[in-house]
């Protein structure tokens, strides 16, 4: 077939159509891939553990939240709750590690991140997760001006957390200064959930309560996370797009010649076209191809990068994949066809000598 | 059987043909002349419908070449080209490249062609793996594969040292003597020997 002798023969050509497709495609693939992933720990993290959030009211940031504990007697107190836990989230620098997740808990919420070894932190004592782990040979270690004894390793199907070091919450209040950031409240009775939402409403004015889902969805980071991101991956892959339509117009001009020739020996446009398409087809499906695994490959290797400490992690969502593919080959086929097109309508000896040009 | 009929061109605002009319005649050997610069390019491309003119008409076997209705069909079955610079393929073997050119009905000749003009043994290589001689008679081959009416060849010789020159010449006068009208521009006034008529451009008007 004439479109791959045009492939193969013009290798540089081809390598360089290749490498711009592989490369803006791979750059929109990762950037989005990075965020949604980020976005999909932390939502899980609150989403897994709990169907109601107290918060702070008008604090949006879990970081910055404080709700008093007692609350919690409260709470359990109330009809159809089956649990509820607190919790501590903060940041310090642990050892020579420059900044690292706190996670401060009460003990019934232990068992959520599993031991590897060792037992659960008592008084004074933390357990390490499993990436922090390995950068410790210690017994002890220095968490703001405190020393704790290390009591045990955990592990965490959430990256991030396995970068983190967990404490019992009064621990941690004493580090960050609160009795809580935040509470989590589940029920065995889906349909109460809304109900239960209003009567932790009406036991402190201090607090903002939600379902899980409804603080997801409304939370101000994963916002400016999912925002950012589509903005920064929307202009990687516009000027990606933008960069296969040139490069493939640019060839296109340099094969002008050729195409001139053709046209004197009689082909027709459609000639021309139908070939280019399947030249433009092959290498953009192939190129999508190759970027799809190369990023695929890089993915999945981010948790096991010691250096970002399992807190990037990325999921490839498969409507971003097809909406990617789709849009590639839409732009490589415009790039190409449509300056193939009013090019082909030229004197055929005209388009020879803008060739030799 | 090509009539031409009051052709002037422009490139931009340049006119650099000027009201040119003549006929050429079937079976006819006919020689462009002129300097560099006269205009012999532009007319040949004119007249083998690879450029339109900017005013006047041209005629063949009678009819309007703006009424022809397939172009493609017509340059590809009627007309062979041979041109300056050979303008083969370059991702295409030699054989390819004729094939390219060919007919359905006329591949079966592809190899005699090349047979008579002593190149059946470069078939599968590529233009760049030949030499320039060998490159120009696998464009005259590629022309002559439909077994058109009409040959037309700018400076066909233009990049071929004498020995090589004289074998194209002499390809292109065979193509007469069987039948074919073959026209060539050239400033090479060796051809005078071959040709049974001449046109002088000069200055884009006819002497
Ligand atoms: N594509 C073009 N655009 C503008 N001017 C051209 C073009 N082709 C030829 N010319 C000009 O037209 C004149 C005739 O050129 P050409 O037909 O190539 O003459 P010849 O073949 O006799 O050398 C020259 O002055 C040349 O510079
Ligand atoms: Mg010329």
């Amino acid at each position: 077939m004439i479109s791959l002798k045009a492939l193969s023969k013009n290798s540089f050509k081809t390598l360089l159509i290749f490498s711009s497709i592989t490369i803006a495609v791979m750059a929109i693939f990762l950037i989005s891939s990075v965020s949604q992933g980020v976005i999909g720990m932390y939502s899980k993290m609150i989403n897994t553990d709990g169907d109601i959030i107290v918060t702070q009211k008008g604090i949006s940031d879990t970081f910055f939240s404080n709700v008093d504990i007692a609350l919690i007697q409260k709470i359990d107190a109330l009809p159809h709750v089956s649990s509820s836990y607190a919790m501590i989230v903060g940041a310090s620098p642990i050892g020579h590690i420059p900044i690292a997740g706190i996670y401060g808990t009460t003990a019934n919420h232990f068992p959520h991140y599993k031991l590897a070894e060792g037992v659960y932190p008592k008084e004074g004592e933390v357990i390490l997760g499993e990436n922090l782990a390995k950068q410790f040979v210690v017994k002890e270690i220095n968490i703001g001006n405190k020393k704790f004894t290390i009591s045990g390793v955990y592990s965490s199907e959430i990256g991030f957390e396995e970068g983190g070091v967990v404490m019992n919450i009064r621990d941690a209040g004493k580090l960050f200064n609160r009795s809580a950031s935040f509470l989590l409240v589940s029920s065995s009775s889906p349909s109460e959930i809304d109900a239960i939402v209003g009567k932790i409403s009406e036991l402190s004015s201090e607090v903002e309560v939600k379902t899980t889902q409804t603080f997801v969805k409304e939370y101000n980071q994963f916002k400016i996370i999912e925002n950012s991101s589509l903005v920064i991956s929307t202009l990687a892959f516009a000027m990606g797009l933008m960069g296969i339509a040139s490069v493939m117009s640019m060839i296109v001009n340099s094969r002008k010649e050729e195409f001139g020739i053709m046209r004197a020996l009689g082909k027709s446009r459609l000639f021309i076209i139908k070939n280019l398409f399947f030249e433009t087809l092959i290498m953009s499906i192939s190129a999508y191809i190759f970027a799809l695994l190369l990023s695929l490959g890089i993915l999945a290797m981010l948790p096991h990068i010691e250096m970002l400490q399992g807190y990037v992690n990325g999921t490839l969502s498969l409507s971003t994949a097809l909406y990617v593919f789709a849009s590639t080959i839409f732009m490589a086929l415009l790039g190409s066809l449509i300056p193939a097109w009013i090019a082909s309508k030229t004197d055929p000896i005209l388009l020879i000598n803008q060739g030799c040009a | 059987m090509i009539q031409a009929s009051h052709v002037s061109h422009f490139y931009g605002a340049e006119q650099v043909l000027f009201d040119l009319s003549f006929e050429i005649k079937s079976g006819e050997f006919l020689f462009l002349s002129g300097e560099s610069g006269s205009g012999k390019s532009t007319l040949l491309s004119i007249l083998s419908t690879l450029l339109k003119p900017s005013s006047g008409e041209l005629l063949i076997d009678g009819e309007s070449v703006e009424k022809i209705k397939n172009i493609d069909y017509f340059r590809q079955s009627k007309v062979g080209f041979v041109f300056q610079f050979h303008y083969l393929i370059n991702y295409l073997s030699v054989y390819e490249n004729i094939a390219l050119a060919a007919l359905e009905d006329k591949k079966q000749n592809i190899e005699k062609i090349l047979e008579e003009l002593g190149i059946l043994e470069l078939s599968s290589r590529y233009p760049n793996e030949i030499s320039g001689g060998q490159r120009q008679r696998v464009a005259l081959a590629r022309a002559l594969v439909n077994e058109p009416k009409i040959i037309f060849a700018d400076e066909p010789t233009g990049s071929l040292d004498s020995k090589n020159s004289q074998i194209v010449y002499g390809l292109l006068a065979q193509a007469v003597k069987r039948g074919t009208t073959v026209v060539v521009a050239s400033h090479d006034m060796q051809i005078e020997n071959y040709a049974t008529q001449i046109i002088r451009l000069k200055d884009g008007q006819i002497l």
